[in-house]
Protein backbone atom coordinates (compact mmCIF):
# COMPACT_ATOMS: atom_id res chain seq x y z
CA UNK A 1 0.00 0.00 0.00
CA UNK A 2 1.34 3.52 -0.69
CA UNK A 3 2.24 5.35 2.63
CA UNK A 4 1.90 8.50 0.56
CA UNK A 5 -0.34 9.38 -2.01
CA UNK A 6 -0.34 12.31 -4.08
CA UNK A 7 -3.41 12.93 -6.42
CA UNK A 8 -3.98 16.03 -9.19
CA UNK A 9 -2.35 18.43 -6.58
CA UNK A 10 -2.35 21.74 -8.15
CA UNK A 11 -0.43 24.78 -6.64
CA UNK A 12 1.48 27.92 -7.00
CA UNK A 13 2.15 31.15 -5.08
CA UNK A 14 -0.05 33.84 -5.67
CA UNK A 15 -1.93 33.71 -8.75
CA UNK A 16 1.12 32.18 -10.60
CA UNK A 17 0.41 28.29 -10.80
CA UNK A 18 3.38 26.10 -10.78
CA UNK A 19 2.10 22.63 -10.38
CA UNK A 20 -0.52 21.39 -12.77
CA UNK A 21 -2.12 18.66 -11.36
CA UNK A 22 1.10 16.23 -10.47
CA UNK A 23 0.31 12.88 -8.96
CA UNK A 24 2.57 10.17 -7.55
CA UNK A 25 2.46 7.58 -4.76
CA UNK A 26 5.08 6.06 -2.24
CA UNK A 27 5.25 2.53 -1.87
CA UNK A 28 6.34 1.84 1.80
CA UNK A 29 9.94 0.93 2.45
CA UNK A 30 10.99 2.14 -1.15
CA UNK A 31 13.15 4.24 -2.22
CA UNK A 32 11.83 7.08 -4.76
CA UNK A 33 12.80 9.38 -6.75
CA UNK A 34 12.09 12.66 -8.40
CA UNK A 35 13.73 14.09 -10.96
CA UNK A 36 13.42 17.48 -13.35
CA UNK A 37 15.18 19.89 -14.50
CA UNK A 38 15.41 23.75 -12.86
CA UNK A 39 12.14 25.02 -12.02
CA UNK A 40 10.01 22.15 -13.10
CA UNK A 41 8.07 22.44 -9.82
CA UNK A 42 9.95 19.79 -7.91
CA UNK A 43 10.16 22.19 -4.66
CA UNK A 44 6.59 23.52 -4.92
CA UNK A 45 5.40 20.14 -4.75
CA UNK A 46 7.79 19.71 -1.63
CA UNK A 47 6.70 22.91 0.02
CA UNK A 48 3.01 21.80 -1.28
CA UNK A 49 3.39 18.29 0.62
CA UNK A 50 4.50 19.45 3.92
CA UNK A 51 1.98 21.61 4.52
CA UNK A 52 4.11 25.02 3.50
CA UNK A 53 2.32 25.91 0.73
CA UNK A 54 -1.42 24.99 0.84
CA UNK A 55 -2.66 22.66 -2.18
CA UNK A 56 -5.22 24.44 -4.92
CA UNK A 57 -6.63 21.62 -5.54
CA UNK A 58 -6.34 17.56 -5.22
CA UNK A 59 -6.25 15.22 -2.66
CA UNK A 60 -2.64 14.30 -0.44
CA UNK A 61 -3.37 11.39 1.95
CA UNK A 62 -0.93 10.15 4.31
CA UNK A 63 -1.16 6.39 5.32
CA UNK A 64 -4.98 6.61 3.72
CA UNK A 65 -5.72 9.78 5.60
CA UNK A 66 -5.71 13.32 4.12
CA UNK A 67 -3.27 15.69 5.19
CA UNK A 68 -4.42 18.40 2.68
CA UNK A 69 -4.48 21.17 5.22
CA UNK A 70 -2.14 20.07 8.26
CA UNK A 71 0.97 22.14 8.79
CA UNK A 72 4.51 20.84 8.42
CA UNK A 73 4.57 21.34 12.49
CA UNK A 74 1.85 18.16 12.49
CA UNK A 75 2.93 16.46 9.63
CA UNK A 76 6.38 16.53 11.34
CA UNK A 77 4.50 14.86 14.56
CA UNK A 78 2.65 12.34 11.96
CA UNK A 79 6.05 11.20 10.68
CA UNK A 80 6.92 13.16 7.27
CA UNK A 81 10.07 14.59 7.83
CA UNK A 82 11.76 16.89 5.19
CA UNK A 83 15.67 17.67 4.79
CA UNK A 84 15.19 21.29 3.40
CA UNK A 85 17.38 22.21 0.01
CA UNK A 86 20.03 24.51 1.53
CA UNK A 87 20.85 22.13 4.12
CA UNK A 88 19.16 24.67 6.78
CA UNK A 89 21.43 24.25 9.86
CA UNK A 90 21.06 26.04 12.70
CA UNK A 91 25.33 26.67 11.98
CA UNK A 92 25.83 28.81 15.40
CA UNK A 93 24.73 25.58 17.32
CA UNK A 94 26.89 22.36 17.97
CA UNK A 95 26.34 19.42 15.78
CA UNK A 96 24.88 17.63 19.02
CA UNK A 97 22.49 20.46 19.38
CA UNK A 98 21.45 20.22 15.85
CA UNK A 99 20.71 16.30 16.49
CA UNK A 100 18.34 17.05 19.26
CA UNK A 101 16.69 20.16 17.79
CA UNK A 102 16.00 17.38 14.52
CA UNK A 103 14.39 15.46 17.91
CA UNK A 104 11.78 18.04 18.55
CA UNK A 105 8.93 16.22 17.78
CA UNK A 106 7.34 13.89 20.82
CA UNK A 107 7.18 10.99 18.76
CA UNK A 108 11.09 11.45 18.34
CA UNK A 109 11.92 12.41 21.82
CA UNK A 110 12.12 8.87 23.98
CA UNK A 111 14.12 7.63 20.50
CA UNK A 112 16.71 10.13 21.07
CA UNK A 113 19.97 7.83 22.25
CA UNK A 114 18.87 5.40 19.95
CA UNK A 115 18.55 7.73 16.74
CA UNK A 116 21.79 9.34 18.43
CA UNK A 117 24.28 6.02 17.97
CA UNK A 118 22.15 5.05 14.83
CA UNK A 119 23.21 8.26 13.04
CA UNK A 120 26.80 7.95 14.56
CA UNK A 121 27.21 5.04 13.21
CA UNK A 122 25.78 6.11 9.49
CA UNK A 123 28.03 8.80 9.59
CA UNK A 124 31.29 8.97 12.07
CA UNK A 125 32.49 11.90 10.80
CA UNK A 126 29.69 13.92 12.69
CA UNK A 127 30.41 11.91 15.89
CA UNK A 128 34.09 13.13 15.97
CA UNK A 129 32.56 16.81 15.07
CA UNK A 130 30.03 16.54 17.48
CA UNK A 131 31.11 19.48 19.73
CA UNK A 132 31.76 21.47 16.83
CA UNK A 133 29.64 24.53 15.44
CA UNK A 134 27.83 23.25 12.42
CA UNK A 135 28.76 26.51 10.57
CA UNK A 136 32.44 25.05 10.66
CA UNK A 137 31.79 21.87 8.68
CA UNK A 138 32.48 21.22 4.93
CA UNK A 139 29.96 21.03 2.46
CA UNK A 140 29.68 17.23 2.78
CA UNK A 141 29.41 17.34 6.43
CA UNK A 142 26.87 19.41 6.60
CA UNK A 143 25.04 17.85 4.26
CA UNK A 144 25.52 14.47 6.16
CA UNK A 145 24.31 16.72 9.19
CA UNK A 146 20.92 17.91 7.47
CA UNK A 147 20.15 14.15 6.27
CA UNK A 148 21.18 12.94 9.93
CA UNK A 149 18.99 15.68 11.38
CA UNK A 150 16.41 14.57 9.52
CA UNK A 151 16.52 11.30 11.00
CA UNK A 152 16.60 11.87 14.22
CA UNK A 153 12.82 13.19 13.66
CA UNK A 154 11.94 9.53 13.91
CA UNK A 155 10.75 10.06 9.98
CA UNK A 156 8.46 7.20 8.40
CA UNK A 157 8.45 8.84 5.01
CA UNK A 158 12.24 10.65 4.89
CA UNK A 159 11.91 13.06 2.00
CA UNK A 160 15.50 14.93 0.86
CA UNK A 161 15.63 18.05 -1.43
CA UNK A 162 18.89 18.07 -3.65
CA UNK A 163 21.00 15.64 -1.54
CA UNK A 164 23.62 15.89 -4.18
CA UNK A 165 23.87 19.57 -4.84
CA UNK A 166 27.36 21.22 -4.54
CA UNK A 167 28.69 18.04 -3.61
CA UNK A 168 31.69 16.24 -5.02
CA UNK A 169 30.55 12.92 -6.20
CA UNK A 170 32.34 10.75 -3.90
CA UNK A 171 30.58 12.70 -1.07
CA UNK A 172 27.31 12.18 -3.02
CA UNK A 173 28.12 8.52 -3.45
CA UNK A 174 28.76 8.08 0.25
CA UNK A 175 25.38 10.18 1.21
CA UNK A 176 23.63 7.14 -1.03
CA UNK A 177 24.93 4.61 1.29
CA UNK A 178 23.42 6.06 3.95
CA UNK A 179 20.21 6.32 1.73
CA UNK A 180 20.27 2.54 1.32
CA UNK A 181 21.05 2.35 5.06
CA UNK A 182 18.11 3.49 5.72
CA UNK A 183 15.87 1.69 3.40
CA UNK A 184 16.56 -1.27 4.89
CA UNK A 185 15.84 0.24 8.10
CA UNK A 186 12.47 0.47 6.78
CA UNK A 187 11.94 3.93 6.31
CA UNK A 188 10.39 5.13 3.01
CA UNK A 189 12.54 7.64 0.90
CA UNK A 190 11.33 10.28 -1.39
CA UNK A 191 14.46 11.42 -2.66
CA UNK A 192 14.26 14.84 -5.48
CA UNK A 193 17.12 15.73 -7.38
CA UNK A 194 18.71 17.31 -10.04
CA UNK A 195 21.15 14.98 -10.84
CA UNK A 196 18.78 12.54 -13.00
CA UNK A 197 21.49 9.74 -13.38
CA UNK A 198 22.79 9.22 -9.59
CA UNK A 199 19.31 9.31 -8.19
CA UNK A 200 17.90 7.04 -10.91
CA UNK A 201 20.85 4.78 -10.23
CA UNK A 202 19.84 4.06 -6.39
CA UNK A 203 16.26 4.32 -6.73
CA UNK A 204 13.61 1.53 -6.86
CA UNK A 205 10.92 3.95 -8.51
CA UNK A 206 11.25 7.22 -10.66
CA UNK A 207 9.14 9.71 -10.85
CA UNK A 208 9.75 13.02 -14.10
CA UNK A 209 8.26 16.00 -13.58
CA UNK A 210 8.33 18.56 -16.77
CA UNK A 211 6.09 21.70 -16.54
CA UNK A 212 4.65 21.18 -13.58
CA UNK A 213 3.25 17.62 -14.18
CA UNK A 214 4.29 14.15 -13.93
CA UNK A 215 5.78 13.29 -17.51
CA UNK A 216 6.91 9.96 -16.76
CA UNK A 217 7.08 7.40 -14.53
CA UNK A 218 8.19 3.81 -14.09
CA UNK A 219 10.43 1.59 -12.08
CA UNK A 220 14.53 3.47 -11.85
CA UNK A 221 15.94 0.38 -13.59
CA UNK A 222 13.75 1.03 -16.63
CA UNK A 223 13.80 4.49 -16.91
CA UNK A 224 17.59 5.18 -16.80
CA UNK A 225 17.44 3.25 -20.23
CA UNK A 226 14.46 5.20 -21.94
CA UNK A 227 15.68 6.67 -24.83
CA UNK A 228 13.47 10.02 -24.07
CA UNK A 229 15.09 10.67 -19.89
CA UNK A 230 18.52 9.66 -22.01
CA UNK A 231 18.51 12.04 -24.66
CA UNK A 232 16.78 14.82 -22.51
CA UNK A 233 18.35 14.71 -18.82
CA UNK A 234 21.07 12.42 -19.24
CA UNK A 235 22.38 14.36 -21.93
CA UNK A 236 22.92 10.87 -24.17
CA UNK B 1 48.05 63.79 41.26
CA UNK B 2 45.06 64.51 42.31
CA UNK B 3 43.38 63.56 39.03
CA UNK B 4 44.87 60.01 39.42
CA UNK B 5 42.91 59.93 43.00
CA UNK B 6 40.33 61.17 41.33
CA UNK B 7 40.40 58.41 39.51
CA UNK B 8 40.71 55.95 41.80
CA UNK B 9 37.80 56.83 43.67
CA UNK B 10 35.37 56.77 40.54
CA UNK B 11 36.67 53.94 38.62
CA UNK B 12 35.62 51.04 41.30
CA UNK B 13 32.56 53.36 41.40
CA UNK B 14 32.07 53.40 37.47
CA UNK B 15 32.74 49.72 36.86
CA UNK B 16 30.33 48.52 39.84
CA UNK B 17 28.07 50.41 37.74
CA UNK B 18 28.62 49.16 34.18
CA UNK B 19 27.28 45.31 35.68
CA UNK B 20 23.86 46.73 35.65
CA UNK B 21 24.18 48.49 32.35
CA UNK B 22 25.44 45.60 30.48
CA UNK B 23 22.14 43.66 32.12
CA UNK B 24 20.04 46.21 30.88
CA UNK B 25 21.72 46.10 27.51
CA UNK B 26 21.45 41.99 27.47
CA UNK B 27 17.57 41.91 27.37
CA UNK B 28 17.75 45.04 24.35
CA UNK B 29 20.49 43.15 22.54
CA UNK B 30 18.48 39.30 23.48
CA UNK B 31 15.35 40.26 21.74
CA UNK B 32 17.27 42.05 18.86
CA UNK B 33 19.59 38.75 17.98
CA UNK B 34 16.22 36.48 18.76
CA UNK B 35 13.54 38.37 16.24
CA UNK B 36 15.40 41.27 14.65
CA UNK B 37 13.23 43.92 16.25
CA UNK B 38 14.76 47.06 18.26
CA UNK B 39 12.72 47.21 21.51
CA UNK B 40 11.89 50.70 21.81
CA UNK B 41 9.93 49.97 25.00
CA UNK B 42 13.24 49.00 26.57
CA UNK B 43 13.47 52.44 28.88
CA UNK B 44 10.28 52.53 30.22
CA UNK B 45 9.80 49.00 31.64
CA UNK B 46 13.75 49.95 33.06
CA UNK B 47 12.06 52.70 34.77
CA UNK B 48 9.26 50.58 35.93
CA UNK B 49 11.46 48.15 37.40
CA UNK B 50 12.68 51.11 39.45
CA UNK B 51 9.03 52.01 40.57
CA UNK B 52 8.99 48.74 41.63
CA UNK B 53 11.76 48.84 43.88
CA UNK B 54 10.31 52.21 45.20
CA UNK B 55 6.89 50.56 46.08
CA UNK B 56 8.78 47.73 47.52
CA UNK B 57 10.67 49.83 49.48
CA UNK B 58 9.08 52.96 50.57
CA UNK B 59 5.58 51.57 50.78
CA UNK B 60 5.67 48.02 51.71
CA UNK B 61 8.86 49.02 53.69
CA UNK B 62 10.33 46.02 52.61
CA UNK B 63 14.24 45.45 51.62
CA UNK B 64 14.14 46.48 47.82
CA UNK B 65 16.09 43.40 47.40
CA UNK B 66 13.34 41.18 47.95
CA UNK B 67 11.83 42.73 44.98
CA UNK B 68 14.20 41.55 42.67
CA UNK B 69 12.28 38.15 41.80
CA UNK B 70 8.89 39.17 41.65
CA UNK B 71 9.88 42.18 39.51
CA UNK B 72 11.84 39.82 37.23
CA UNK B 73 8.50 37.39 37.21
CA UNK B 74 6.50 40.92 36.13
CA UNK B 75 8.93 41.72 33.91
CA UNK B 76 8.61 38.49 32.04
CA UNK B 77 4.87 38.53 32.09
CA UNK B 78 4.61 41.83 30.69
CA UNK B 79 7.38 41.32 27.96
CA UNK B 80 5.02 37.97 26.64
CA UNK B 81 2.15 40.61 26.62
CA UNK B 82 3.79 43.14 25.12
CA UNK B 83 4.97 40.47 22.59
CA UNK B 84 1.39 39.12 22.05
CA UNK B 85 -0.04 42.12 21.74
CA UNK B 86 1.97 44.79 19.59
CA UNK B 87 4.79 42.91 18.44
CA UNK B 88 3.95 39.34 16.92
CA UNK B 89 1.64 40.98 13.85
CA UNK B 90 4.48 42.76 12.74
CA UNK B 91 6.81 40.63 13.14
CA UNK B 92 7.47 39.19 9.65
CA UNK B 93 6.70 42.96 8.32
CA UNK B 94 9.14 45.56 7.70
CA UNK B 95 11.83 46.79 10.50
CA UNK B 96 9.84 50.19 10.58
CA UNK B 97 6.59 48.13 11.93
CA UNK B 98 8.14 46.62 14.91
CA UNK B 99 10.19 49.70 15.68
CA UNK B 100 6.49 51.54 15.59
CA UNK B 101 4.67 49.18 17.71
CA UNK B 102 7.21 49.27 20.47
CA UNK B 103 7.75 53.25 20.33
CA UNK B 104 3.83 52.85 20.71
CA UNK B 105 3.59 50.61 23.89
CA UNK B 106 7.16 52.92 25.48
CA UNK B 107 4.14 55.89 24.64
CA UNK B 108 1.37 54.26 26.01
CA UNK B 109 3.67 53.13 29.33
CA UNK B 110 4.76 56.48 29.71
CA UNK B 111 1.40 58.46 29.43
CA UNK B 112 -0.13 56.08 32.08
CA UNK B 113 2.99 56.57 33.86
CA UNK B 114 2.43 60.26 34.32
CA UNK B 115 -0.83 60.40 34.65
CA UNK B 116 -0.54 58.02 37.89
CA UNK B 117 3.41 58.97 38.92
CA UNK B 118 3.70 62.70 37.59
CA UNK B 119 7.22 63.80 35.77
CA UNK B 120 8.72 64.71 39.69
CA UNK B 121 12.00 62.65 40.24
CA UNK B 122 11.40 59.82 43.10
CA UNK B 123 14.43 58.32 45.26
CA UNK B 124 14.62 55.39 46.49
CA UNK B 125 16.95 56.46 49.80
CA UNK B 126 17.90 52.62 51.01
CA UNK B 127 21.60 52.38 52.08
CA UNK B 128 23.50 48.46 52.33
CA UNK B 129 26.46 50.16 53.99
CA UNK B 130 30.04 50.91 52.31
CA UNK B 131 33.43 50.03 52.88
CA UNK B 132 36.74 51.94 51.67
CA UNK B 133 39.16 50.80 49.17
CA UNK B 134 42.31 52.77 49.20
CA UNK B 135 40.57 56.00 49.08
CA UNK B 136 37.48 54.90 46.86
CA UNK B 137 34.36 54.28 48.83
CA UNK B 138 32.66 51.42 47.97
CA UNK B 139 28.49 51.58 48.15
CA UNK B 140 26.96 48.36 49.61
CA UNK B 141 24.30 48.66 46.79
CA UNK B 142 26.37 48.48 44.15
CA UNK B 143 28.15 45.40 45.28
CA UNK B 144 25.00 43.69 45.60
CA UNK B 145 23.92 44.74 41.73
CA UNK B 146 26.85 43.80 40.62
CA UNK B 147 25.91 39.83 42.53
CA UNK B 148 22.90 40.00 41.40
CA UNK B 149 23.73 41.03 37.60
CA UNK B 150 26.24 38.09 37.46
CA UNK B 151 23.64 35.77 38.76
CA UNK B 152 20.95 36.33 36.15
CA UNK B 153 23.98 36.45 33.71
CA UNK B 154 24.72 33.03 34.85
CA UNK B 155 21.38 31.94 34.90
CA UNK B 156 20.55 33.41 31.11
CA UNK B 157 23.62 31.57 30.41
CA UNK B 158 22.75 28.23 31.55
CA UNK B 159 19.30 28.72 30.27
CA UNK B 160 20.82 29.42 26.66
CA UNK B 161 23.02 26.59 26.70
CA UNK B 162 21.48 23.82 28.98
CA UNK B 163 18.02 23.44 28.77
CA UNK B 164 15.26 22.58 26.11
CA UNK B 165 13.22 26.23 25.57
CA UNK B 166 16.77 27.72 26.06
CA UNK B 167 17.97 26.05 22.70
CA UNK B 168 14.73 26.48 21.28
CA UNK B 169 15.72 30.51 21.44
CA UNK B 170 18.73 29.97 20.07
CA UNK B 171 17.41 27.14 17.25
CA UNK B 172 14.37 30.35 16.43
CA UNK B 173 17.21 33.10 16.90
CA UNK B 174 19.48 31.16 14.25
CA UNK B 175 17.17 29.44 12.08
CA UNK B 176 13.69 30.64 12.59
CA UNK B 177 12.56 28.90 9.16
CA UNK B 178 14.32 24.88 10.26
CA UNK B 179 13.13 25.37 13.63
CA UNK B 180 9.60 25.58 12.98
CA UNK B 181 10.34 22.69 10.49
CA UNK B 182 11.30 20.73 13.06
CA UNK B 183 8.47 21.68 15.23
CA UNK B 184 10.02 24.07 17.40
CA UNK B 185 6.69 26.49 18.77
CA UNK B 186 8.29 29.40 17.16
CA UNK B 187 5.43 31.71 18.50
CA UNK B 188 6.09 31.20 22.10
CA UNK B 189 9.87 30.58 21.48
CA UNK B 190 9.24 33.98 20.05
CA UNK B 191 7.40 35.23 23.21
CA UNK B 192 9.38 33.84 25.63
CA UNK B 193 12.26 36.00 23.87
CA UNK B 194 10.86 38.90 24.55
CA UNK B 195 9.67 38.17 27.91
CA UNK B 196 13.09 37.57 29.12
CA UNK B 197 14.44 40.73 27.62
CA UNK B 198 12.33 42.92 29.31
CA UNK B 199 12.74 41.25 32.35
CA UNK B 200 16.67 41.27 32.21
CA UNK B 201 15.63 45.26 32.01
CA UNK B 202 12.81 45.68 34.38
CA UNK B 203 15.54 43.74 36.76
CA UNK B 204 18.33 46.31 35.89
CA UNK B 205 15.86 49.16 36.29
CA UNK B 206 15.09 48.20 39.90
CA UNK B 207 18.94 47.84 41.08
CA UNK B 208 19.32 50.49 39.02
CA UNK B 209 16.88 52.32 41.50
CA UNK B 210 18.93 52.24 44.44
CA UNK B 211 21.79 54.12 43.12
CA UNK B 212 20.29 57.14 41.54
CA UNK B 213 16.94 59.75 41.80
CA UNK B 214 14.74 58.79 38.70
CA UNK B 215 11.29 60.08 37.29
CA UNK B 216 9.18 57.98 34.47
CA UNK B 217 11.24 59.70 31.51
CA UNK B 218 14.87 58.30 33.43
CA UNK B 219 14.36 55.04 31.27
CA UNK B 220 14.83 56.59 27.65
CA UNK B 221 18.94 57.40 28.85
CA UNK B 222 19.08 54.18 29.99
CA UNK B 223 17.95 53.06 26.86
CA UNK B 224 20.24 55.14 24.77
CA UNK B 225 23.28 53.39 26.67
CA UNK B 226 21.55 50.30 26.13
CA UNK B 227 22.60 50.97 22.32
CA UNK B 228 25.65 52.17 22.77
CA UNK B 229 26.80 48.82 24.89
CA UNK B 230 24.86 46.28 22.54
CA UNK B 231 27.17 47.50 19.93
CA UNK B 232 29.54 47.27 21.60
CA UNK B 233 29.55 43.90 22.93
CA UNK B 234 28.15 43.11 19.17
CA UNK B 235 23.96 43.11 18.53
CA UNK B 236 22.25 39.79 19.37
CA UNK B 237 25.45 38.58 21.78
CA UNK B 238 24.04 39.04 25.55
CA UNK B 239 27.46 37.45 27.11
CA UNK B 240 29.00 40.84 25.03
CA UNK B 241 26.42 43.03 26.62
CA UNK B 242 28.04 42.63 29.68
CA UNK B 243 31.48 43.44 28.56
CA UNK B 244 29.79 46.24 27.03
CA UNK B 245 28.42 47.63 30.23
CA UNK B 246 31.55 46.89 31.90
CA UNK B 247 33.53 49.02 29.52
CA UNK B 248 30.85 52.05 29.75
CA UNK B 249 30.67 51.93 33.26
CA UNK B 250 34.69 52.08 33.29
CA UNK B 251 34.42 55.13 30.67
CA UNK B 252 32.10 57.07 32.85
CA UNK B 253 34.59 56.19 35.98
CA UNK B 254 37.23 57.57 34.25
CA UNK B 255 36.11 60.76 32.07
CA UNK B 256 34.94 63.10 34.76
CA UNK B 257 37.92 62.46 36.22
CA UNK B 258 39.77 64.46 33.12
CA UNK B 259 36.90 66.38 31.84
CA UNK B 260 33.44 67.59 33.14
CA UNK B 261 30.94 65.05 33.24
CA UNK B 262 29.06 66.91 30.69
CA UNK B 263 30.67 65.46 27.99
CA UNK B 264 30.67 61.83 28.82
CA UNK B 265 27.51 61.32 26.45
CA UNK B 266 29.41 63.16 23.55
CA UNK B 267 32.47 60.87 24.36
CA UNK B 268 30.11 57.49 24.42
CA UNK B 269 28.07 58.33 21.66
CA UNK B 270 31.23 59.72 19.69
CA UNK B 271 32.41 55.60 20.56
CA UNK B 272 29.33 54.77 19.33
CA UNK B 273 29.71 55.84 15.58
CA UNK B 274 32.84 54.76 15.71
CA UNK B 275 32.34 51.37 16.53
CA UNK B 276 29.58 51.05 13.66
CA UNK B 277 32.15 52.40 11.57
CA UNK B 278 35.40 50.24 12.27
CA UNK B 279 33.87 47.13 13.81
CA UNK B 280 29.91 46.77 13.23
CA UNK B 281 30.09 43.44 14.98
CA UNK B 282 31.08 44.73 18.08
CA UNK B 283 34.35 44.37 20.02
CA UNK B 284 32.90 40.74 20.69
CA UNK B 285 31.18 39.27 17.78
CA UNK B 286 27.45 40.41 16.87
CA UNK B 287 25.08 37.64 15.36
CA UNK B 288 25.36 37.44 11.90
Amino acid sequence: MALLEIKDVTSGYGDVQILWGASLSLEKGKLTCLVGGNGVGKTTLLRTVMGLIRPWSGVILFDGKEVNKLSAYTKAEMGLVLVPEGRQLFTDMTVHENLEMGATNQRARPNFQRNLERVYEMFPRLKERSRQKAGTLSGGEQQMLAVARGIMAEPLILIIDELSLGLAPVLVLQLFEGLKLLRQEGITILLVEQNVQLALTISDYGYVLAEGKVKMEGPARKLIKDKHVRSTYLGL
Amino acid sequence: MQQLNLLLTSLPDGLLLGFVYGLAAMGLTLIWGVMNVINLSHGPIITLGMFSTFFIYTRLGLNPYIGVLPIALVGLLLGILIYTAAVHRVINGPHLSSLLATFSVNMIIIGLGTAALTTSPYNVDFSAGSFKLGNATILGTRIIAAIVTLAFTGGLYLFLYRTRPGKFIRAVANNRAAAELMGVPSTRILALSFGIGTMLAAVAGGLIATFFPFSILSGSGYELKSFVIGVLGGLGNPIGALFGGLILGILEGIIPAFIESSWVPVIEFVLFIFILLVRPSGLFGAKK
